[in-house]
């Protein structure tokens, strides 16, 4: 059944076409030039139709051709060693000023973590002939990044851009029968909009309850590869240790895992197809819900990446609230980790959950008391923080801080020591560097097997630069290895909070700049100039310049990046959410194979996931 | 007379044993979940009655008023004969346990041994039974650990018996309690408490040896399909399955209802009996709230490897003990 959506025209909103007429753009070209660009640029010649700088980021253009020609030269160029490919995406571009370019473009992010470098590719899609179908292709990247798999199933799901070659190319979030590809322009938004009207008579009514799709009973079939001699098992969506609604389809030899099939897609909202349908200051609201256990963590990657785009000075206070929220939330985050993982693998730790909830709940609190929320807090917005903290929380932190590093020793006491808990998680769901660099893994899952990486300490953002603090590695790729350096890096958040709260400076908390910021609410009742503004970013919002731009924070998962490609106009063309569930989850199959049915509980549980940030 | 003393004295006993074991479950019910909830920083249940004392009771009209479901992929004779199976070797265990001077709970059969032995072997079978007749692969792979955990544990568990059987030298139970222990023969004993009371949590499927029914990988093993009352037959077979066989450990280890004047006074028999078996099952929770869960495969390691050949070991050094020193 085709879904049939009529766009609602709604009055009160900026329509396009009140945008000024150079919007919507195209991305500019990229500028200048570096030393790898010189030395793709002095391998691939002609085939590079451009290559530079932009907004910071290296961007290489490459033909389709030779996309995977330029992805094996980056990874195995001793002068390059872009090891591991973070990301990939696509952008329609049906909406913009073409000119005959091809329609769609994915989009790579690779990243070096030994020379510390970043760089993007852009390719154009081959648009489809008669024997493929219709749909835009390109080459997949499987065959040089492993780790590619999932995200070009993604891209695919949602974009429709098959990628030639690629060994498993089935939807991955969206059921198998959804009629369209979701985030390709012409697909409607859908979703049930709650009217905003007095009559019923609003035209706004007739598309209420005809955007659900029916429910068709898909019969259920074996993934690839499987065979029924052994037994498959269906561990979720309702299951009490995927953390959620993840579906692993397991395929058993007695009790000895032969492969894992995960099965994705029972949370996906669309946060990415809403997002380019909102002002850029309204989604912020939306990034509390994917990873919902560090919803700062998700507020500070998406302001941080619109902040770049615009360019935009961050006063000294702010940047410190900011950092000082994100290892708090760093904190509460891991502790939930610890709660349920310990869960997870004895069973009997539910006396360590209710130990560790305890302490979250005095971050929840202090949360509480900076913004008033507790989970989907908010407060990190764009041009700075929402509001000031209120006076008590610096010695309400402090008094935190004191307990805190006591009672991870407790925890350690508790479980790191017992033998137990070591039989369980030593040597379970070993991941070697190589493989994690090969799979995209990213986080405690990249460190723990022994690659020394953090993005705050190498790509600082926030001031991160002025504190100290270590970055724990473990070099034995285990469950056991992540379990430890997890509860590590607890105590260096204490150490950088510590920092960070002795050195509060005084000063602004929001940026001054009144074109993206809010004016605070008591300028409002004696400056007219302020109720200008804030009429105009509460209606139009704001500009942000074509181009696009992809930013990675360090979440408390791994890297939490986001994607935007700006058009000009006050909502985002395309946004892209990169987040680390959805990676590390991909390699739940390779860590398990030929461990015991126990052992995939214990791996989803070290791999910390959560679903609203899988799904999306 | 005779039809009275064996019949009608018994079947009253039972009866009485019964309702004081179904009413100890529920207590038990209780008493485990408030003491969890002390281990973990909680209040546990506190509105039914004062400190919550009617929880019991209110779980119990849950459980009978809940809808039975019985699913149509099940084997259903087997299905429904399981729970029972799992409850009545657990309450029928009681019968040569002796309670005070000179009284078994039903009988002094003179085999006390044999018989605990005995229906310990068929305790799996409930769960066995369960799972296989489930026909659900979480409950088969529950009902398959089950069986290889219980058949192994009960060989080092055996093996103890019997080193107590020889160093008594009878297999009632009552004489083993009234006989005369040197001190020697005490310590001796209490030196294996630790390991028969790992073999006793491997036995009643306790945590950390609750690996049949793994809430976390297997979602409630063999008991997955079963709901309403069939569950909580399940339920109450494994509380008191836990009673019992604290009874048992109180009664070889501890001297069962000896303590101070419970010669002369014979009703402090069974007072001093419930205190220790109130002090046991205290260890139950304590190890269920602070012990992760071992992996099957560790957990039958540690059974095969350590377990079994401490348990041969110990055999044979009581025998030695029992010919040189008795």
């Amino acid at each position: 059944m085709p879904l049939d959506v009529a766009p609602v025209i709604r009055s009160y909103e900026t329509q396009r076409t009140l945008n000024p007429p150079g919007i919507p753009a195209l991305a500019p070209p990229p500028e200048g030039e570096t030393e790898d660009i010189r030395r793709i640029a002095g391998r691939f010649g002609e085939d590079i139709p451009a290559a530079g700088l932009h907004h910071g980021n290296q961007v290489v253009y490459a033909q389709p051709g030779q996309l995977k020609a330029l992805a094996t030269f980056l990874r195995d160029d001793p002068q390059l060693q872009y090891e591991t490919l973070i990301d990939v995406t696509s952008v329609d571009r049906s909406e913009l000023p073409l000119d005959g370019e091809a329609r769609f473009q994915t989009i790579y992010q690779f990243r070096s973590y030994s020379r510390n470098q970043h760089l993007t590719v852009v390719t154009d899609c081959r648009s489809g002939t008669e024997g493929n179908g219709t749909s835009p292709h390109v080459d997949s990247l499987t065959s040089v990044y492993r780790g590619a798999e999932w995200p070009e199933r993604e891209v695919f799901d949602l974009m429709g851009i098959r990628f030639d070659g690629h060994p498993d190319p089935r939807r991955i979030l969206m059921p198998k029968n959804w009629p369209n590809h979701p985030l390709q322009k012409q697909a409607p938004l859908g979703g049930e909009e709650v009217p905003f009207t007095f009559t019923w008579d609003d035209p706004e009514f007739d598309t209420l309850g005809t955007q659900i799709l029916a429910a068709e009973s898909v019969a259920p079939d074996l993934p690839p590869g499987m065979s029924r001699q052994n037994m498959v098992i269906n561990m979720g969506p309702h299951h009490p240790s995927t953390h959620g609604v993840l579906r692993l389809v397991v395929e058993l030899d007695g009790e000895r895992v032969v492969s894992i099939d995960p099965d994705l897609g029972f949370l996906h909202s669309g946060f990415e197809k809403t997002g380019e349908n909102k002002r850029y200051k309204d989604f912020v609201y939306y990034t509390d819900r994917m990873d919902y256990l560090s919803s700062m963590s998700n507020n500070l990657g998406y302001c941080l990446t619109v902040e770049q785009m615009l360019g935009l000075e961050i006063p000294e206070r702010a940047q410190v609230i900011r950092v000082i929220m994100a290892e708090m939330q760093r904190i509460a985050s891991h502790l939930f980790w610890l709660a349920t993982h310990v869960l997870d693998v004895s069973g009997t730790g539910m006396s360590l959950l209710m130990y560790a909830t305890r302490e979250r709940e005095r971050i929840l609190d202090l949360f509480e008391m900076a913004c008033g929320a507790r989970l989907t807090v908010s407060y990190i917005r764009i041009g700075g923080v929402w509001q000031d903290l209120p006076d008590a929380f610096v010695a309400e932190l402090k008094d935190f801080l004191r307990l805190m590093p006591q009672k991870i020793s407790e925890y350690e006491a508790m479980v790191t020591e017992a033998p137990l808990w070591q039989e369980r998680l030593k040597g379970v769901g070993h991941v070697s560097a190589e493989d994690a660099l090969a799979m995209g893994l990213t986080g405690p899952m990249l460190r723990g097997s022994g690659v020394d990486w953090d993005l705050r300490r190498d790509r600082p953002y926030s001031g991160y630069e002025e504190y100290t603090f270590e970055v724990p590695t473990r070099d034995s790729g285990d469950c056991y290895g992540r379990f430890t350096l997890r509860l590590e890096e607890m105590r260096q958040s204490v150490r950088i909070l510590e920092q960070a709260v002795d050195n509060l400076p005084s000063g602004l908390y929001r940026s001054n700049n009144r074109k993206v910021a809010l004016p605070p609410r008591a300028e409002l009742d004696v400056s007219m100039e302020a109720l200008i503004h804030h009429f105009k970013l509460m209606t139009e919002g704001f500009h942000v310049e074509p181009g696009f731009f992809y930013h990675g924070i360090e979440s408390s998962k791994g890297e939490l990046g986001f994607f935007i490609y700006s058009d000009g106009s006050a909502k985002p063309y395309r946004l892209h959410v990169h987040g680390p569930s959805f990676n590390n989850l991909y390699a739940i199959d390779h860590i398990s194979r030929g461990e015991m049915l126990s052992d995939v509980v214990t791996n989803i549980g070290s791999i910390d996931i959560v679903l609203g940030e899988v799904d999306r | 007379m005779d039809w009275l003393q064996l019949l009608v004295f018994p079947a009253v006993r039972a009866l009485i044993l019964i309702f004081v074991l179904l009413t100890g479950f529920a207590y038990l019910t209780w008493y485990e979940r408030k003491l969890l909830a002390r281990f973990q920083v909680r209040y546990g249940p506190n509105r039914a009655g004062k400190f919550g004392l009617l929880q019991p009771a209110a779980d119990a009209v849950k459980a009978f008023f809940k809808e039975e479901i019985i699913p149509n992929h099940v084997d259903k004779p087997v299905y429904l004969l399981a729970p029972a199976l799992a409850l009545v070797p657990a309450l029928i265990i009681w019968a040569v346990i002796p309670i005070a001077k000179g009284t078994p709970a039903i009988a002094d059969v003179g085999i006390g041994f044999l018989w605990i032995l005995a229906v310990a072997g068929i305790e799996s079978y409930g769960i066995i039974l369960a799972g296989w007749s489930s026909n659900n692969n979480y409950s088969l792979l529950g009902a398959l650990r089950s069986s290889a955990q219980m058949v192994s544990y009960e060989l080092p568990l055996g093996l103890f018996l019997v080193s107590i059987l020889i160093l008594a030298g009878s297999f009632s139970l009552v004489e083993l309690v009234e006989g005369f222990r040197p001190w020697w023969e005490w310590i001796w004993l209490w030196l294996a408490f630790p390991f028969f009371f790992i073999c006793i949590l491997a036995e009643t499927n306790r945590s950390p040896f609750d690996l049949p029914e793994t809430e976390n990988e297997l979602v409630a093993g063999f008991q997955t399909e079963y709901g309403g009352m069939k569950f909580a037959l399940f339920f109450i077979a494994e509380y008191v399955n836990m009673i019992s066989t604290s009874a048992i450990m109180a009664t070889l280890f501890f001297g069962g209802w000896k303590g101070p004047f419970a010669d002369q006074y014979i009703w402090l028999g069974p007072i001093y009996l419930l205190i220790k078996v109130v002090i046991l099952l205290f260890l139950f929770i304590w190890v269920r709230a602070s012990i992760g869960r071992p992996r099957y495969d560790q957990l039958m390691r540690f059974c095969w490897q350590f377990m079994l050949p401490l348990s041969l070991v110990y055999v044979s050094v009581s025998a030695v003990l029992a010919v040189f020193l008795k």
